[in-house]
């Protein structure tokens, strides 16, 4: 097969898209917390899914993108709740490919230029779904953005806007939409065997002088792909939901890519003064009101939802205190790897072979993943950096640490117009896994479906908001078109489902939609 | 023997901590003698050849090597140790819960004062609030110690103390506990988020000592909550942990 020709421009980029990964990888690991647990082996499963991925995604990427490019997918995902979003993408996708490489680099198993190509498509990939994602604030990552995330359209806020409900904390709405997050965070960490990737947050957006949204959402609750969530959350009746949260006297100067947010003064759950609930999917147009037609309703919605998030989470501990060391690994390194899964759903090409399945050539490694050797390398490969690999010259000083380090080793530029490297792993090998054989019905909200007819129904179905009409009209085409018909139509296609703004058009400001909101 | 691109390195001063040392140093060698049997260029044998050529096997006879020197492994996981106790060490505790007790080296400890209360440690107050939490002191080390209490139910009062910064050892009886010591974490740890959201007072990187199951416990959860900035800061800003003193 030939290889791909890089020039100096090819290779400069490539290597600013790792070191800024590696910077905003440092920083997080170094201001956040720890991740550990009694009852998985976090470490040892975080391990096997880098291998995993640097195996398995260039191929499975370059198989999305014969159904739909990177950025187009980001145009529709940017309508929807799902996971390939702050944490998903923003993050995961570069960064964890990117430890499976220099996990290897260090092992002695693979040189920094095998998989240069590979490489090179994972980065280049990661930064047009991006640019698309995040195209309305015009940033690559929340680190450009001094860490935020603004990603949604006028419409879509003004829709959130106009139908929550106000809140205040100790009444039944406040308090059952808190009972709802806790129990769902609760949930949502078991499902995802401890890590945080069910959940996330993106904004602010600014609602009033002192009030900011939070766009929070929750993932992979109901049966759908994981093997472990059949016959125990069936009942649960959506896989995403999103919870719009807005917070008085609160500024959330911090919402970085994994979804973390920080706030001044400090984010207390008592000043939520606003609450809505969605959902969506890639078969719904935009997010769905849940149980938003009276503020009785979203109550009891927030209370039934809570107590089948309990029952679920119950069920789940049960099953998942029967699983062997081999069956918790799987599980954690299938969450871990498959973040990006929902790509192949939006593409309507998701199979469970790619994505449940760990590869041949990461399975070999399973064999090193004590806890002991697993908690030393992947500490030594985030902070404090003590492998090989990370050590340069000792004139360098890395951005937030001064040391002599850095995570990612860039390309040589003294490859260009050599044959000295190999370009991709090669294609996909058999995979292997060690939990019960998965379902096949998944949770949509056209309701459960088969994998294939779950497919077949996204490839049909493009959202208007996609379609080649309206997917280019963005805030600027609108700042100058409002009073368009077009402009009318686009926003009434976001507005079909809104109790207050069905049928309002594009002609609305803020305060037009704060004054058309319930007062109570 | 063949010679490994990242052999050559003017700036590497070893493999980092000693088991990953271990660890890798024996990779190298696997992978230096498998290029060595296979011949030919790198370029054909590092997604090729190799991936035939270095096994499973091959890579468990890595830990077989170091487990034959004496060396056991440290615990995380407790799936681990108790599939495989002869190659992880113990875990301190396990044998005798009724009078085990975290015996943390800083735990602040001071003599009782003038309510019975002895002071046994301090921890990062999640969230302030109105009163102090009072409860009965309850370990929550393994999934033995959670079922029992999914079986049977979460006695009244309970303060548990946990090890496990993580949210999912206790997700089915969390909501249920009066209070948690997590010997452990930060309060942005998922233990911490999950305490918040549930209203339940909560002190992580606690530092404990000479608290045992069935002692009655207090925590200074009306203290001052510690703040992300405290953390970067290097602040302490933790709030006491008292054991009741019986009369």
């Amino acid at each position: 097969m030939s290889k791909k020709e890089f020039s100096y421009a090819d290779l400069l980029e490539t290597n600013n898209l790792l070191q800024n990964h590696g910077e905003e990888t440092y920083w997080l690991c170094v201001t956040r917390t720890v991740q550990e647990s009694k009852l998985f082996p976090v470490s040892a499963y975080i391990l096997l899914s880098y291998l995993n991925a640097f195996y398995r995604w260039p191929t499975l990427l370059r198989k999305i993108e014969k159904h739909m490019p990177a950025e187009r997918i980001a145009d529709r995902v940017r309508n929807a709740t799902t996971k390939i979003e702050t944490i998903g993408t923003g993050w995961c996708l570069p960064n964890f490919y990117l430890l499976g490489r220099e996990h290897l680099i260090n092992m002695g198993m693979i040189r920094p230029q095998d998989g240069l190509e590979d490489v090179a498509y994972v980065l280049d990939f990661w930064k047009r779904y991006s640019l698309s994602w995040r195209r309305n604030e015009g940033h690559i990552s929340a680190r450009e953005a001094n860490h935020r995330c603004q990603i949604y359209p006028e419409r879509k806020l003004q829709v959130f806007h106009a139908d929550q409900y106000a809140c205040e904390a100790g009444d039944a709405l406040h308090t059952a939409a808190g009972k709802f997050m806790a129990a769902t965070a609760q949930y949502g960490f078991l499902a995802s065997c401890e890590c945080r990737v069910s959940m996330t947050a993106h904004g602010p957006y600014k609602m009033a002088d002192n009030v900011e949204m939070l766009v929070r959402n929750f993932y992979d609750l109901s049966q759908s792909d994981y093997p472990w969530l059949d016959g125990v959350a069936d009942d649960i009746p959506y896989n995403c939901l999103t919870v719009t949260t807005s917070v008085k006297d609160t500024h959330f100067y911090l919402v970085d890519d994994w979804g973390s947010f920080e706030a001044k003064p400090d984010y207390k759950a008592e000043n939520i003064c606003g609450i809505g609930l969605y959902t969506s999917d890639p078969l719904t147009e935009t997010h769905v009101p849940v149980g938003m037609g009276s503020r009785e309703e979203l109550v009891k919605t927030f209370e039934d939802l809570a107590e089948k998030m309990r029952e679920a989470n119950t069920k789940l501990w049960r099953r998942l205190a029967t699983f062997t060391r081999d069956q918790l690994l799987d599980a954690g390194a299938l969450v871990y790897y498959s973040i990006i899964k929902d790509i192949a759903h939006f593409a309507g090409c998701y199979e469970i072979d790619d994505w449940m399945m760990i590869d041949e050539r990461a399975n070999r490694f399973r064999g090193l993943l004590n806890d002991e050797y697993s908690n030393e390398v992947l500490g030594a490969m985030l902070v404090p950096l003590t492998l090989p690999s990370s050590q340069v010259q000792e004139y360098f000083m890395m951005l937030h640490g001064n040391q002599a380090r850095r995570v990612y080793t860039p390309f040589q530029y003294a490859l260009l117009g050599k044959d000295d490297y190999v370009g991709t792993v090669g294609g996909m090998r058999p995979g292997t896994s060690t939990l019960p054989k998965k379902v096949d019905r998944y949770r949509t909200s056209q309701g459960p479906l088969t994998n294939a007819e779950f497919n077949a129904r996204v490839k049909a179905f493009t959202p208007a908001l996609a379609s080649d009409k309206f997917r280019d009209l963005d805030e600027t085409w609108v700042k100058y078109h409002y009073d368009t018909p077009l402009a009318d139509e686009m926003y009434k296609i976001e507005q079909q489902y809104s109790r207050k703004l069905k049928g309002k058009g594009a002609g609305l400001r803020r305060a037009d939609v704060e004054a058309l909101r319930d007062k109570s | 023997m063949a010679r490994l691109f990242v052999d050559t390195d003017k700036f590497s001063d070893g493999e980092g901590p000693p088991i990953v040392d271990a660890y890798h140093s024996a990779l190298k060698d696997l992978v230096r003698r498998k290029f060595d049997e296979a011949g030919g260029h790198w370029n054909d044998f590092v997604f090729g050849k190799a991936q035939e050529l270095i096994t499973a096997k091959d890579i468990e006879a890595v830990e077989a090597r170091l487990l034959a020197t004496g060396h056991r492994f440290t615990v995380s996981a407790m799936i681990s140790q108790r599939e495989r106790p002869e190659a992880y060490k113990a875990v301190a505790g396990n044998e005798d819960a009724a009078t085990f007790s975290f015996e943390h080296a800083d735990a602040k400890v001071e003599a009782v004062d003038a309510q019975g209360r002895e002071a046994r440690g301090q921890g990062d107050n999640v969230v302030q609030n109105a009163k102090n939490t009072i409860g009965v002191a309850r370990y929550f080390r393994n999934n033995d110690n959670v079922m029992d209490c999914l079986n049977n139910g979460v006695p009244d009062n309970t303060i548990a103390i946990i090890d496990d910064s993580g949210g999912t050892l206790t997700a089915p009886i969390l909501e249920k506990f009066k209070g948690v010591i997590c010997a452990g974490g930060t309060i942005r740890s998922h233990l911490g988020i999950l305490t918040r959201e549930y209203g339940i007072p909560c002190l992580m990187n606690a530092r404990i000592s000479g608290i045992r199951e069935g002692d009655t416990v207090e925590i200074e959860t009306s203290g001052p909550a510690k703040t992300g900035e405290m953390y970067q800061r290097g602040e302490d800003g933790s709030v006491r942990i008292w054991k009741h003193v019986k009369k």
